[in-house]
């Protein structure tokens, strides 16, 4: 177990940034905090890294208790977001900043630093730029530079604050890919904070939804997006429908679909459906519904359907190009909708 | 963690300077040029004009009275023991009050803008405390707390420590009135740079202090040193309060400013105005000193105006 | 059982530890520096006024000499900041929107009445508004004696205040977007019209900042008027000349009663400066 964190709680003020957080992370895992502004995310990570002291729960790393230990103690690496590099110091100098802040005891001979820090720029493919300053760098390098630096010191683990963020979409890409290489290549434990939820459904082994403070969920990548544990990790991690339900004598209907057994108390439900889960019919069974705009986005179709008696704008369905081609939906065509899959929530739960 | 093994790790681009995110330059463009007309080069005229009897006049007027009796007269004036002493008064004085503002002006701008804390805010307007206050009044407390009437006066003339007419009080008055400069300098600057290179620093290992001296400092060493230079001018130049505390004794408490003062009064005034050049010199070098630190570091201007 | 033990444990507030060290001795340092050097000596200054007792004091600062000094000062910084208000304005805009030769040298000398002593200011301004200096022998024919009368205290003060406005305004205006007086003009807007009714509502705010910043200045200025002003009683004397005046005859008492009432004022000026450099960064959307 590389990280335990238990009950966890902080505020700023009025403000409850964590409101009993309890988490583990084992070594070797990639893991992604996932939530949106505010939620809590960016605070935990701080209070891992000891930048930021709880106002109760406790904090284990690698075993040990570390919830009063300072920051330059718990050997953790942290990438900051807009990396933090020291601008006055070559790109170099940064990275062997950890080595030659040791006590003379510990620090490493003066070539073995040397040949340390030159080891992790060729590894982040930066060294050639030893001798730069950070301002001469372009956003990636200087992303690649902060992560050298804080491998340098060999962490236990490594807290990145959403490290693509700053980053366009294109070098974004590149770089999240070659981070989930580089994890796989190093085998270290890392905890990266994100609001992109394709971003952490892409390279995280664990995803951990976060609203509001607390966590939603912590699940693999597929299992999240699958399997959301309340309609607000649904709506989070990719476009949700809502759909009105019922349960009696606990059999649920959605609908004129019927759901199969769900035991619980009898009233009324919501059932949350991703887009490609919706299934257009001529006839059968399912909501009658109409065709509206029909666009076709390369591989994929999106249909816009208004549901007869169900309030609420268009839904919108995800058709393959070949499920479109084989049944070209036209404006106006009266249609039968059905699901494939699901998830039922309360209502209460959903508000 | 120790075997790196880079080859593992597929290469990711190429490594080849100036990518298509090259940091951003410098936006901030020039004033634009303007088709001229009648208005804009009136309008300049009118500006340097009054600019020119206002500052440059005046300025110009010293240099022209300190020569007006020739070379000799000036280097006289300058060459007097009185001073020569004054001169040397004047570099103590500011010798001993800029490093005591000095290591202030960078505990207190690291203590506001490190650490959030209640009370900050009314820490920061403590600090600026002695620019709303009149020089005059500046060298009275002084006075009314070490002078022979003052609160511990009587206690300070039974061990015969004499502060007020006296070097000490000099000090005293020229630490008081240039006692926020480094501190303003510093703090929209240190909060400008944030705490997340201290934090990396310190989750790399670092203690507080080589996190100041290796990281805080170098990033501060332009704004600190324009901070030290408008403390180092003013710190010479006092007169209000310095005059109140020296009691203006020839040869002994006397700075360049009161002996210029002294020297005019006497209607020496060639040798007031040989004296006062050397201090406007001090001023011409100060604010070359300053143009050239903004140029090297463009977020140090803009604070400026609440100075002095 | 157990649980319930441990979520108790957990519940425990944790003692508050700041990331960065040296909370405590930085804290210490400053405000032990702060009430050595700038606090207790104004404290006991306060303190000393209250010896005179309030009808004394009362009797003090209303007595002619000292209304006629408290006027003086008061009313030619006003006429100093108004004048440095317009000057500056028009320097400011010179200086941000036209491009002449040397006007980096320009912009650097504006700040020359920050950096020259006061005294070596007072002494040159006296020397060119004598009757027989450079500007004095010209207004002389006219009439008009500047040195040695409060007009004399109005030339000082506008010399020692002439930066502020400039600097205040300077940068707001380095921060104007040029297209919305672009878009002024597209809709008609004739120059003037553009200037009161675009430029001046958003620069208005640094400009009242910067007359105050003036202002507040010139009221306490000592070593660049007392050349200038010859200093009669009920005439040209400043405030802070008669507490200096009273101190060499040893009414200590007197002097710290006139001290008081600056101090009082000159702290209520800086309050009401703090807030408008609030207000002004509000309406400057915070752009620094």
């Amino acid at each position: 177990m590389s990280i335990r964190v238990q009950g966890i709680r902080k505020r700023f003020g009025e403000f409850v940034a964590l409101d009993g957080v309890d988490l583990e992370i084992e070594t070797g895992q990639l893991v992604a905090l996932l939530g949106p502004s505010g939620c809590g995310k960016t605070t935990l990570l701080r209070v891992l890294a000891g930048l930021e002291s709880p106002d109760a729960g406790r904090v284990d790393l690698h075993g040990r208790d570390a919830t009063q230990l300072p920051v330059q103690a718990r050997n953790v690496g942290f990438v900051f977001q807009h990396y933090a590099l020291f601008r006055h110091m070559s790109v170099f100098d940064n990275v062997a900043f950890g080595l030659t802040v040791r006590p003379r005891r510990t620090r490493p001979a003066r070539t073995q630093i040397r040949a340390r820090v030159e080891e992790l720029l060729s590894l982040v493919q930066l060294d050639w730029a030893a001798d730069r300053l950070p301002a001469q760098l372009s956003g990636g390098q200087r992303q690649r530079v902060a992560l050298a630096r804080a491998l340098a010191i060999e962490p236990a683990v490594l807290l990145l604050d959403e490290p693509f963020g700053a980053l366009d979409t294109q070098v974004r890409q590149e770089l999240r890919r070659w981070l989930r290489r580089l994890h796989d290549a190093l085998h270290f434990t890392s905890v990266f904070v994100t609001h992109d939820q394709q971003e952490a459904l892409e390279v995280a082994d664990s995803v951990v939804v976060m609203n509001r403070g607390r966590i939603e969920q912590r699940g693999a990548p597929a299992d999240v997006y699958d399997r959301p544990a309340s309609p607000f990790v649904h709506r989070f991690v990719g476009t949700s429908h809502v759909l009105p339900a019922e349960r009696t004598a606990d059999r649920v209907r959605i609908g004129p679909i019927d759901a199969g057994l769900v035991p619980g108390p009898d009233g009324p439900l919501e059932a949350r459906v991703r887009p490609h889960d919706l299934a257009l019919a001529r006839d059968g069974e399912g909501w009658p519904a109409r065709v509206g705009a029909v666009r076709v986005l390369g591989p994929l179709v999106q249909v816009e359907l208004t549901i007869d008696g169900v309030p609420g704008g268009p839904r919108i369905a995800e058709l393959s190009r070949e499920q479109y081609e084989a049944t070209p939906w036209r404006t106006g065509d009266a249609v039968r909708l059905s699901l494939k899959r699901w998830a039922l929530y309360d209502r209460a739960e959903a508000a | 963690m120790s075997a790196v093994a880079s080859d593992a790790v597929a290469p990711l681009e190429p490594a080849a300077p100036g990518e298509k995110d090259a940091p951003p330059q410098a936006a901030r463009g020039g004033p634009g040029r303007r088709r001229r007309s009648a208005a804009p080069v009136m309008l300049v005229t009118l500006a340097l004009a009054w600019l020119g009897v206002a500052l440059v006049l005046p300025l110009v007027a010293v240099f022209a009275q300190a020569f007006a009796k020739g070379w000799d007269a000036y280097a006289a004036a300058l060459t007097d023991p009185m001073a020569l002493h004054a001169i040397r008064l004047t570099l103590t004085v500011a010798a001993i009050a800029v490093p005591l503002n000095l290591v202030f002006g960078v505990v207190a701008a690291w203590c506001v803008t490190k650490y959030d804390f209640p009370g900050k805010s009314a820490l920061i307007t403590l600090i600026d405390l002695p620019f709303a206050v009149s020089p005059v009044i500046s060298g009275l407390v002084y006075v009314l707390l070490f002078g022979a009437q003052g609160w511990l006066g009587p206690w300070l003339l039974d061990r015969d420590v004499q502060i007020i007419f006296a070097v000490p009080g000099i000090v005293l008055a020229t630490v008081f009135v240039t006692f926020p400069f480094v501190a303003r300098e510093l703090i929209p600057l240190m909060q400008a740079q944030g705490r997340d290179e201290e934090e990396t620093a310190l989750s790399l290992g670092a203690s507080g202090w080589q996190t100041f001296r290796r990281v805080t400092l170098p990033n501060i060493r332009l704004g600190l040193l324009y901070g030290v230079l408008l403390c180092n001018a003013r710190a010479m130049g006092e007169f209000g309060a310095v005059a109140v505390v020296s009691g203006h004794i020839r040869g002994l408490t006397n700075t360049m400013p009161l002996h210029v003062e002294i020297l005019y009064n006497e209607y020496n005034a060639t040798a007031a105005f040989a004296v006062a050049s050397l201090l406007a010199m001090l001023a011409l070098v100060t604010l070359v000193a300053r143009s050239w630190l903004e140029a090297r570091a463009p977020e140090l201007r803009g604070e400026r105006a609440a100075q002095s | 059982m157990a649980a319930l033990a441990t979520s108790q444990v957990l519940d425990a507030p944790l003692p508050r530890r700041r990331v960065i060290p040296g909370f405590g001795l930085t804290l210490g340092y400053t405000l032990v520096y702060l009430s050595l050097i700038v606090l207790i000596p104004l404290a006991a200054t306060f303190l000393k006024s209250a010896e005179l007792g309030w009808d004394r004091f009362l009797e003090v600062v209303t007595s002619p000499r000292v209304v006629a000094s408290l006027q003086l000062s008061f009313g030619a910084s006003f006429v100093a900041a108004l004048v440095n208000a317009a000057a500056g304005l028009l320097v400011a805009w010179v200086l941000v929107r036209h491009d002449f030769p040397g006007r980096r040298i320009v912009d650097a000398i504006v700040d020359l009445p920050f950096a020259l002593p006061t005294a070596v200011a007072g002494i040159a301004l006296t020397a060119l508004y004598a009757p027989n200096g450079w500007i004095g022998a010209w207004l002389a024919p006219l009439g008009v004696q500047v040195a040695y009368t409060p007009l004399g205290v109005v030339v000082a003060l506008v010399f020692i205040g002439l930066p502020f406005v400039v600097r205040t305004v300077q940068p707001v205006l380095e921060n104007l977007d040029r297209e919305v007086e672009q878009a002024a003009a597209t809709l008609g807007a004739q120059p003037a019209q553009i200037f009161l009714r675009v430029v001046l509502p958003v620069v208005w705010p640094a400009l009242l900042t910067g007359f105050a910043l003036a202002f507040a200045r010139a009221v306490g200025e000592y070593g660049s008027v007392i050349f200038i002003a010859g200093n009669m009683p009920l005439v040209s004397e400043i405030a802070p000349l008669l507490i200096v005046t009273k101190l060499e005859q040893y009414e200590y008492a007197e002097a710290t009663a006139i001290a008081v009432v600056m101090l009082v004022i000159s702290f209520a000026l800086m309050l009401a400066i703090n807030a408008l450099q609030g207000w002004a960064q509000r309406r400057a959307g915070g752009v620094r």
